[in-house]
């Protein structure tokens, strides 16, 4: 997989200066070469379709950019996005924020996830107790600095959320405490439920 | 659930830098204004009308009624007789299905009502129908706490303001909705924003700040109505915030406070202030004959965590007065020092006049706290003369919060949340909308992450244990509990009185009723489509009364969303 990727990245940074439009009326022109790296994982206009990538396309622009921001200041630890940001796509604040408002700007993409009556029940049972909707909103679509959830992969959400719980994700302390409080059934449905809510 | 548009066009067009102001967030859309024609006649609000609000049967020109925020409105044609005749008028649906909790605010004949994520509406508050639509241009960075809120405007002269999300002051024309003026009140960045209606007096527009969970410095600010000059800051948190070490809540019980731990601590790491909290939520009191502004201030940062902020955390978790012209202190209450359980002091005070314990009239301001009391102080000192018996259950308070979780009552949200109470001073009643929601309170030892959230910990609501609201009247003399009637939620939302001897009040599953002032007798009920958790307004359009609601629903308490505004008149008129 590792070197898979690594194989990725590297096509994508030779195919980056054909596949971007005309430098003059693009506002991105600066980062194309780093979006072309991204979506090598996070997938077309970051409508990532790999379970252990996130979506990106449609996130929160001010979500996207924290993130940027902690990963590359080792505040969220990921043994690829963190020495990435660190070296091959090292970017600017300024850089990072154009990175971020591109994929906040992409359509979220349908993904079909499906759950189980039972699951769903757990579920709303953790959303009521620690009102993960008045920081989510409905249909836990966030807002601003608060990721959507609605929709996103499973595998995804189940590993940041259990990284949450064992404090390897460290970047919102808030989510630590919260995550720590519930077990990891509760956990895994409650990524199943939020992966299958749809527009 | 936000149904709105994000302008991909514009933004590519204006290029990069107005394209991140212009924000691309789920509520950020470009500013428009659409209708923007003069429709009726609608007269200036003067300070004298201000200052009359409370005998004024047509016009609800403060969030709170009036400058005392007594929520009493003086018309009667609505009234115990014939409340079952109260049928809806009209309705309006903004574009908006999120969470509501706008006063509505009429100015002869026109309303003004505000949607989640800054949208104000003027309507023809007979008919419903629209006269013109502002939306406001979020910036790409809010960080609020307990939904996307906003709480209304306020009216003064030829404008109305409105607080933002992105912690923005707007100014607006109030016959066309276009924008005068903007200022910003503080950083987003660092956890600042705004959900309040502001109140505005004597040519100053007054407004507080959100932040509490986010470690900011809370204060009020005082901007000019003109110009959005910033006139003058309360900082509710002194650079020695420290205090007098209370180990007594207001109602005298033992807090578990480690006194001389932290008195280490403050010796070792100094005064907390900085990131110390202290959000005030909503609307003030003003006393126009000493040009005194009461209001009260919220929980500490972090909200759990209370070792990395030694000291009383002044003037957390209390009533503080300011000189209206200046913003000097002039005297204050803590309910509650160094509290660990976020049950701060949300609930816009109300002025009026009380009786102390040798039987004197005297000037007092009443407060529901999130404790489930109500206080009743003296204004001239700030003092407190009497609490009430308790309107929730009690248990297991004042447990220190642990990693585990330890249960107490009330939960985080009360009690009385930012709910405002109302009064009606001819039966010395205060009326109070209450939560019972068990809780367990959860710590960690988490240092400043730099305007991310912050609670220290978390609480986490018991899903196995029953949940319930309640609607109480409470004398104000005597501190008893009048009459109290239980709902099947916990409530949140605001409560109007009126002088036909009526309460209004509604609940999270939609419900809107009317109650005997003096009884608490259910006189009249309607069932919206989606929660009611707004405070109730009322107005009189050529010679008819109206009662008029938003039903959006709640975030924090996940109430059904929508997006109405309900008036009510009698049948036939
Ligand atoms: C080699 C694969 C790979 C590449 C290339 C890559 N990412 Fe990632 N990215 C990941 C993985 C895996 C995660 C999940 C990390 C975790 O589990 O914490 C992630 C997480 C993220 C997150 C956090 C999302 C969230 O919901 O919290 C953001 C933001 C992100 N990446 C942005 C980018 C950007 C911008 C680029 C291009 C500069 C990029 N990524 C390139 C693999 C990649
Ligand atoms: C008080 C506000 C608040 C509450 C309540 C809350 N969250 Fe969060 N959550 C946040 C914020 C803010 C972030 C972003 C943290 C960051 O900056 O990294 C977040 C991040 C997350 C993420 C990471 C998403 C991603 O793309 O990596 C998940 C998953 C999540 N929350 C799930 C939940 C669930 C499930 C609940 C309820 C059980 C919940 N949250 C309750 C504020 C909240």
């Amino acid at each position: 997989m590792k070197r898979l990727i690594t194989a990725f990245t590297t096509l994508a940074l030779l195919g980056a200066v054909s596949l971007a439009p005309r430098a003059e009326d693009d506002p991105y022109a600066s980062v194309r070469d780093k979006l072309q790296l991204c979506q090598t994982c996070h997938g077309e206009k970051g409508a990532s379709t790999l379970p252990q990538y996130p979506i990106l396309a449609g996130q929160q622009m001010y979500y996207l950019y924290v993130q940027l921001k902690d990963f590359a200041a080792g505040r969220r630890q990921d043994s690829i996005m963190t020495p990435m940001l660190q070296k091959e796509a090292k970017m600017t604040r300024d850089e990072m924020k154009l990175v971020a408002t591109y994929f906040s700007e992409q359509k979220w993409p349908k993904t079909n996830y499906t759950v189980t009556e039972e699951q769903k029940h757990a579920a709303e049972l953790m959303a009521g107790s620690a009102e993960c909707t008045a920081c989510h909103l409905g249909g836990f679509k966030g807002n601003s600095r608060v990721p959507r959830l609605g929709g996103q992969h499973e595998d995804y959400l189940l590993k940041t959320m259990l990284d949450f719980k064992y404090r390897r994700r460290t970047n919102a302390p808030f989510m630590n405490s919260l995550m720590e409080t519930f077990d990891e059934k509760a956990i895994e449905a409650m990524a199943a439920y939020a992966a299958s809510m749809s527009d | 659930m936000i149904p709105l548009k994000k302008n991909t066009t514009l933004i590519a067009s204006i290029g990069m830098s107005a394209a991140l102001l212009a924000g691309m967030t789920g509520g950020a859309v470009a500013e428009e204004v659409k209708k923007a024609t003069l429709f009726g006649d609608m007269q200036k609000v003067t300070q004298d009308m201000l200052d009359h609000a409370a005998g004024d049967g047509n016009n609800f020109l403060h969030t709170n009624g009036n400058y005392a925020q007594t929520r009493y409105y003086p018309a009667q044609q609505i009234n115990r007789e014939n409340v079952h005749d109260l049928v809806k008028a009209w309705s309006f649906n903004t574009e908006v299905v999120e969470t509501m909790e706008t006063t509505p605010i009429v100015v002869n004949g026109t309303m003004y009502i505000t949607t989640a994520f800054n949208h104000v509406h003027a309507l023809d508050a007979a008919t419903g129908k629209e006269k013109w639509h502002y939306k406001h241009k979020m910036g790409p960075i809010t960080t609020y706490c307990c939904g996307p809120n906003n709480r209304g405007v306020f009216p003064y002269e030829d404008m109305v303001y409105m607080g933002t999300l992105d912690a923005k002051l707007v100014a607006l024309n109030a016959k066309t909705g276009k924008k005068v003026w903007e200022v910003q009140i503080a950083e987003p960045e660092l956890g600042y924003s705004e959900t309040m209606a502001p109140t505005v007096v004597d040519g100053k527009v007054l407004i507080g700040t959100n932040g509490g969970e986010y470690g900011i410095r809370g204060f009020v600010k005082a901007f000019d109505a003109k110009t959005g000059k910033l006139l003058w800051t309360f900082h509710t948190i002194p650079e020695n915030s420290a205090g007098v070490w209370n180990e007594y809540d207001a109602t005298g019980r033992w807090m578990h406070r480690d006194i001389k731990a932290e008195k280490a601590a403050y010796a070792k790491n100094g005064d907390p202030y900085k990131t110390l909290g202290g959000g005030v939520w909503q609307n003030m009191a003003i006393d126009r004959d000493n040009g005194r502004v009461y209001f009260v201030v919220g929980n500490p940062s972090p909200d759990l965590y209370g070792a990395i902020r030694p000291g009383d955390n002044l003037y957390t978790d209390s009533l503080v007065a300011v000189d209206l012209e200046t913003g000097n202190y002039i005297c204050h209450f803590q309910y509650i020092a160094h509290d660990v359980w976020d049950l701060d002091a949300v609930s816009p005070p109300i002025l009026t006049t009380v009786m102390d314990n040798d039987g004197n009239m005297v000037k007092g301001v009443l407060h529901g706290g999130k404790t489930g009391y109500v206080y009743v102080h003296r204004a001239s000192d700030c003092s407190l003369i009497r609490y009430s018996e308790p309107m929730v259950s009690q248990e297991n308070r004042w447990v220190l919060p642990t990693p585990e979780g330890a249960r107490m009552l009330p939960g985080a949200n009360g009690g009385v949340e930012w709910s405002p109470m109302a009064i009606d001073p001819t039966q010395n009643l205060v009326y109070a909308i209450n939560l019972h929601q068990p809780m367990t309170y959860h710590v960690s030892e988490d240092p400043y992450p730099g305007g991310k959230l912050w609670l220290g910990g978390a609480f986490k609501v018991i899903q196995t244990e029953e949940q319930w609201g309640n609607v109480s009247a409470v004398n104000y003399n005597t501190g008893k509990i009048r009459w109290k009637v239980k709902t099947p939620q916990p409530m949140i939302g605001g409560i109007l009185a009126t002088a036909g001897g009526l309460v209004f009040t509604g609940e999270g599953n939609g419900r809107f009723r009317a109650y005997n002032s003096t009884s608490g007798e259910v006189m009249w009920q309607y069932q919206a489509k989606a929660g009611v958790n707004a405070p109730p307004a009322s107005y009189n359009v050529d010679g008819t009364q109206y009662i008029v609601v938003a039903a959006g629903g709640n975030t924090q308490l996940d109430y059904k969303r929508g997006n109405e505004i309900i008036a009510f008149k009698l049948k036939g008129r």
